[in-house]
């Protein structure tokens, strides 16, 4: 069989997944909080042919001949640069405005679970859960976590919100009341580590303990004199920082790629063709 | 039996493997630090042809003295005898990837013996134990805060130690120099092989010596001159337009021999079926 096939097959594969990536950019180009991801490649396993131990000429190179067999996405890595912020003029529209700091969701896991992810999309509404109390949640409605890893519930009928620089969020009350929650805010120092649970949330890698990773770490919750770290801002949100002009280029740039070897197999075939024709 | 029937076999075998390692090429069109092959076709050891004979003197005990005529040297064909990294430098393009770096050639001696330039390399910690180097600065940071690559291998620092960061939040200066906060933090290693030609190459873009010996440190090499580019990567360095036509141009070899070999089976044919034909 010849080798040009299968060497032509196997990068097929791994650049249709490159599309993937891309299309999944672009499709997510206008999604708040979301990080483009970028494929990169290495090279597939190379076998060494000894077809010439016995030759004496002179060579340049270490004995055999040493056959690639192809490319394949050595790691998809997420661009964590921070997105251009879009006015909205809504108290509950909030953005950070320093790379790597997150807000804490408590996404249900299983029956009663419920499993702490990260995310950078701040679109938060109130949603009511019962004796006129109602509770912070973000826009797939999952309850957003204080510093304490809690749920923020509060009493309905609130005139507005406002945001402190250190991530405080105050819940105002016609009566001039006000109540104070500081949201849940992450520094993650590992951003590679960390898991794409689905959307725009981050999660602790779930073989963790297996891989002997720390969670101290991986990740930093911000507390007490460390929320003058915090960046956030009311009334934006963080756009996507998808480059659409960067994805078309390596969308045209893999598409060439996919001809190229799509072109290979074709040879190959031809030339299976004409050993057939030889007789 | 007709000597060019396997001459020409030969060459489809070795035009066959030529265009193996042009489709490996194209297909690493896209690889960060990826050094295009080059295949070496050389033809078998030439033989001499001699004719075995006698001649007869007209004596009394009919003597004959043997006699052997050197006729020339035959070719019986082709081989692909081995492999050559093209190592000049890829292109540079630019990433979002702090923990991406670029190796970028300056000036490189040229080896007296072999004519070939010198070239530079990372070097990684292979997990067999001992270094591996590569081109490929497509690194990232792992859960404990190495410097690692794409398949996990440690980084190593100019003084051969992995590289352990707080965060990707780091400045990496043209020499090398990690630096967290101002401070120097780490400094990048990277390896200089006089003849990289003498490196096997493996799968992941690593390059590892024959004898598992550690190349010498390129800092400070005499006339090796080098910078690197944080949030850089080393582009693949086959052109696109001559691996097409070098394959084109493989194929139609290919299909020129395989016309011979027709050829000699007609030939042939002809040899059994007609010859003799009363």
């Amino acid at each position: 069989m010849l080798r040009t096939m299968i060497t032509a097959t196997n990068t097929l594969g791994q650049l249709q997944s490159q599309i993937d990536t891309i299309s999944s950019n672009i499709a997510n180009s206008n999604t708040a909080g979301y990080k483009a991801k970028e494929a990169t490649f290495s090279e597939l396993l190379y076998q060494q042919y000894n077809n010439d131990k016995l030759d004496s000429t002179v060579r340049n190179s270490p004995v055999g001949v040493r056959y690639g067999v192809g490319a394949y996405l050595g790691q998809i890595q997420t661009n964590y640069a921070q997105g251009s912020l879009q006015a909205t003029n809504r108290d509950l529209d909030l953005a950070f405005t320093k790379e790597s700091q997150y807000f804490n969701i408590l996404m249900p896991d299983g029956v009663n679970g419920q499993r702490t992810v990260y995310s950078r999309q701040g679109d938060f509404y109130v949603s009511p859960t019962e004796n006129g109390q109602v509770m912070l949640v973000n826009g797939d409605g999952y309850a957003v976590a204080d510093s304490d890893g809690n749920a923020i519930n509060f009493p309905d009928n609130v005139s507005s919100f406002s945001l402190s620089e250190d991530g405080t969020l105050a819940v105002n009350y016609p009566d001039g009341d006000s109540l104070n929650f500081e949201l849940g805010i992450t520094e993650l120092q590992k951003t590679q580590v960390m898991e794409q649970v689905s959307g725009t949330y981050l999660g602790l890698p779930s073989n963790m303990n297996e891989l002997g990773y720390n969670e101290a770490d991986i990740l930093v919750d911000l507390q007490g004199a460390a929320r003058t770290d915090v960046g956030l801002t009311s009334g934006s949100l963080e756009n996507s920082n998808v480059d659409l002009s960067t994805e078309m280029s390596s969308l045209i740039n893999a598409q060439r790629n996919y001809q190229f070897s799509s072109r290979a197999i074709s040879i190959a075939d031809q030339m299976l063709g004409l050993i057939n024709g030889i007789r | 039996m007709f000597k060019g029937f396997y001459t020409v076999a030969t060459g489809m075998v070795s035009q066959q493997r030529k265009t193996e390692i042009i489709t490996n090429n194209m297909a690493n069109a896209n690889t960060p630090g990826f050094k295009s092959d080059q295949s070496t076709i050389r033809s078998f050891p030439d033989m001499l042809i001699s004719a075995v004979g006698k001649t007869n003197i007209p004596t009394e005990n009919n003597l004959s003295i043997s006699q052997n005529d050197q006729i020339g040297s035959v070719n019986t064909g082709v081989y692909l005898q081995e492999t050559l990294a093209n190592y000049t430098q890829g292109s540079i393009y630019e990433t979002n990837q702090n923990t991406d770096v670029a190796l970028i050639d300056g000036t490189m001696p040229v080896d007296e013996e072999s004519g070939q330039a010198g070239a530079i390399f990372f070097r990684l910690q292979h997990a067999d134990g001992g270094e591996a180097y590569t081109r490929n600065g497509n690194f990232t940071l792992d859960g404990e805060g190495y410097l690692v690559n794409a398949q996990g291998l440690y980084v190593l620092s100019a003084e051969g130690e992995r590289i352990q960061l707080q965060n990707d939040q780091f400045q990496l200066t043209q020499d090398g120099n990690i630096l967290v906060n101002n401070q120097v933090a780490a400094s990048l290693g990277v390896s200089f092989s006089a003849n990289p030609n003498t490196l096997v190459k493996q799968d992941n873009g690593l390059y590892r010596t024959v004898d598992g010996a550690n190349l010498p440190t390129a800092f400070g090499q005499d006339g090796v001159t080098f910078s690197m580019q944080q949030s850089y990567l080393e582009g693949s360095n086959v052109d696109s337009a001559q691996s097409m036509t070098d394959l084109l141009t493989a194929y139609r070899a290919f299909e020129a021999n395989q016309k011979v070999l027709q050829a000699y089976d007609k030939s042939m044919e002809k040899a059994v079926n007609e010859i003799g034909r009363v």
